[in-house]
């Protein structure tokens, strides 16, 4: 292999595993911009992962089973919006249940599928083109998700710095009571800011279990989710910035497959701790940053109960 | 003060009508009578001497992972990390007990717990040097950990430590006697049991009844304060974070040599997480915890028998506790949230 196929084949691996994480992590980024903190989305991943790999397993359509997998997403995030926004529950708890309860769902409901195989998307480019130089294996390898999460980042990103209900999103993040003052109905904003990260949470499940990996397991996310919560705060809470940030773990994700299949002479399981430590590794760099970069909603910092209280 | 008594009663049974309402449409949506299902858990959990031995076996890891998430709570920290810790407890004792098999029990059953709990407690500790020199969210931190934490036990008990008498599975060698936590009165309850409970009331006292405790709470209330008078949040934190990640890794140790016999995969079923949702149940109380470990310990060895006969799926399990703490949250929030409304 050329130097060009070789960088080809590490790009592809990498937008590969980095896009549930992209759509996971935007939709949080999006939930986190207006005050709210889900760890659910850890269970709302999986619900997506479970109910989309087991619709597009009937169906046998994989765009079907995005949208079951989305739907779920939506569904298990509402129970964090009523225990947060309803009840006044304490949100890191709220996100916990949550997480308990998609764990105990898809654990349970998802025991027909397990070992059960789904096609996924085709790919983007066909067998055809796999002989161009750099191109050809990411063409190979990338199915349409991996462009659609990429475009997503830049209209999040426009989305919220660049329009209106962008503008009002963002000041309900930074306070709720303005928020409130200047005529917002800012706890229909934190309920759609928690809707969507579900939707993209789910959807970003039913990517993992559906495109990428094509098989369903228990527990099969991983801690993706909690993952994803950890790189908002090394995006500083940019949609933009989620991007590089998520593409350095996809590319340690990748990195870990790779040494697997590699032949290294280290355990896979001590290898597998990399994407884990990398994360934790980004968490602690921007959080030493935290008074000098910014960029947490003020509204959560109350939840983070950070220094500024 | 009455008043408001009867008011957190009247949320609290609210929240169990609640629960009572989602279990039963759970239990009917799988095509289960949920009176029957119901009665027939609370008979597996505390049904007879076996059945409550069984449950206390369960209470016991779930209590010593709540006491490690009150004890930060305390301090205003949020750990999810019990699972984690609970792991390297694990991993660590075992270390003792894989290279020293033949020891004197003397030697081997006190180092073994030690190096255990020590082993929680780096694990904890390290998140709450996070905390306190980087300001690193805790409740991030230790949820990062604990997949960590898993895979290492994973790489130890497919590696090195594989017996390889085990024929492929994954597991260390047996536990000698002399590295095996004495069991209470010939049931499967170990002495681990009788050290949670002695801790919840150490711990009890010492956070309410010492000066150490009422700096806990000085600093978790207002850390200005706090610092003001002398109290230092940074030694604080690594304080209860490393006396709480100590117990839950002494429930892991116990949970292998008393319970499993050897270290292997899989080692727990969710203790940790059990763990922190007995302490939310509590109110964050090391007392309350106690029934409550000891309930939800029933549940999940009911959970166990209900799978054995009644071929319901032990995931139902974990389905009933998220429910249990979404119908816990909602009520005590609500509850709060009227209090603070009253003034």
């Amino acid at each position: 292999m050329d130097d060009l196929t070789i960088i080809g084949h590490w790009t592809a691996a990498t937008l590969r595993s980095s896009t549930p994480l992209l759509m996971v992590t935007l939709g949080e980024t999006l939930t986190q911009r207006v005050g709210i903190i889900n760890l659910g989305v850890e269970g709302q991943m999986l619900a997506g992962a479970c109910a989309g790999f087991a619709v597009a397993a009937v169906t046998g359509d994989a765009l079907v089973g995005f949208a079951a997998g989305a739907a779920a997403g939506v569904l298990l995030s509402a129970v964090h919006a009523i225990l947060c926004l309803a009840c006044g529950a304490n949100q890191i708890a709220s996100g916990i249940a949550v997480w308990t309860l998609g764990l105990g769902l898809t654990s349970y409901f998802g025991r027909q599928f397990i070992g059960g195989k789904v096609t996924g998307l085709a790919p983007l480019g066909g067998p055809s083109v796999a002989g161009v130089p750099l191109l050809g294996p990411i063409l190979a390898q990338l199915t349409p998700t991996a462009p659609a999460a990429l475009v997503l980042v830049v209209a999040v990103g426009l989305w919220l710095y660049r329009t209106s209900t962008g503008l009002k999103w963002r000041i309900v993040g930074e306070s709720f009571e303005t928020a409130r003052a200047i005529g917002l109905a800012p706890l229909l904003v934190q309920l759609q800011g928690i809707l969507i990260g579900g939707l993209l949470s789910g959807f970003a499940g039913a990517i993992l279990s559906v495109d990428y990996t094509q098989t369903w397991a228990n527990d099969m996310t991983k801690g993706r989710g909690f993952v994803a919560v950890g790189l908002v705060i090394v995006a500083r809470w940019n949609p933009f910035f989620v991007l590089p940030v998520v593409l350095i773990f996809g590319l340690s994700e990748a990195a870990t497959l790779r040494l697997q299949a590699g032949g290294l002479a280290l355990s896979p399981y001590l290898i597998a701790c990399l994407p884990y430590v990398v994360c934790l590794l980004c968490v602690i760099m921007a959080s030493m940053r935290e008074g000098r970069i910014g960029g947490m909603p003020a509204e959560l910092a109350s939840v983070f109960g950070r220094r500024s209280r | 003060m009455n008043g408001r008594l009867v008011q957190r009663s009247l949320y609290a049974a609210g929240g169990a009508a609640l629960f009572l309402a989602l279990a039963s449409a759970f239990l009917l949506a799988i095509g289960h009578s949920p009176f029957v299902t119901l009665a027939t858990m609370a008979g597996y959990a505390f049904g007879d001497t076996y059945s409550i031995s069984e449950s206390l076996v369960k209470a016991t890891p779930i209590l010593l992972c709540a006491l490690a998430v009150i004890l930060p709570a305390r301090l205003g920290l949020i750990t999810v990390g019990g699972e984690g810790q609970l792991y390297l407890g694990a991993l660590l004792g075992t270390a003792v007990v894989v290279n020293y098999p033949g020891a004197q029990m003397f030697a081997l059953l006190p180092a073994m717990l030690v190096l255990g709990a020590a082993g929680g407690a780096i694990w904890s500790a390290l998140a709450g040097v996070l905390r306190a020199r980087f300001d690193v969210n805790e409740t991030i931190s230790t949820l990062l950990l604990n997949y960590i934490a898993v895979l290492l036990v994973n790489y130890a008990v497919y590696g090195a430590w594989k017996d390889p008498a085990s024929l492929g599975w994954p597991a260390t060698i047996q536990f000698p006697p002399a590295a095996t936590v004495p069991s209470l009165m010939g049931t499967r309850v170990h002495c681990g049991f009788i050290v949670a409970l002695i801790a919840a009331v150490v711990l009890h006292v010492a956070v309410t009844h010492t000066r150490w405790g009422l700096g806990l709470r000085v600093l978790s209330g207002n850390r200005k304060v706090g610092t003001m008078v002398g109290l230092r949040f940074a030694r604080n934190t690594l304080i209860v974070m490393a006396l709480g990640g100590a117990l839950a890794g002494f429930a892991g140790i116990c949970e292998t040599s008393a319970i499993q016999g050897r270290l292997q995969s899989g080692l727990s079923v969710g203790y940790g997480l059990t763990g922190f949702l007995v302490a939310w149940l509590s109110g964050q109380n090391f007392l309350r915890a106690v029934p409550i470990a000891i309930l939800i310990g029933g549940l999940i060895s009911a959970g166990d028998a209900l799978q054995l006969y009644s071929k319901i799926p032990s995931a139902s399990a974990t389905i009933l506790q998220g429910m249990l703490f979404i119908a816990a949250l909602a009520a005590s929030g609500l509850s709060t949230r009227r209090e603070t409304r009253r003034g």
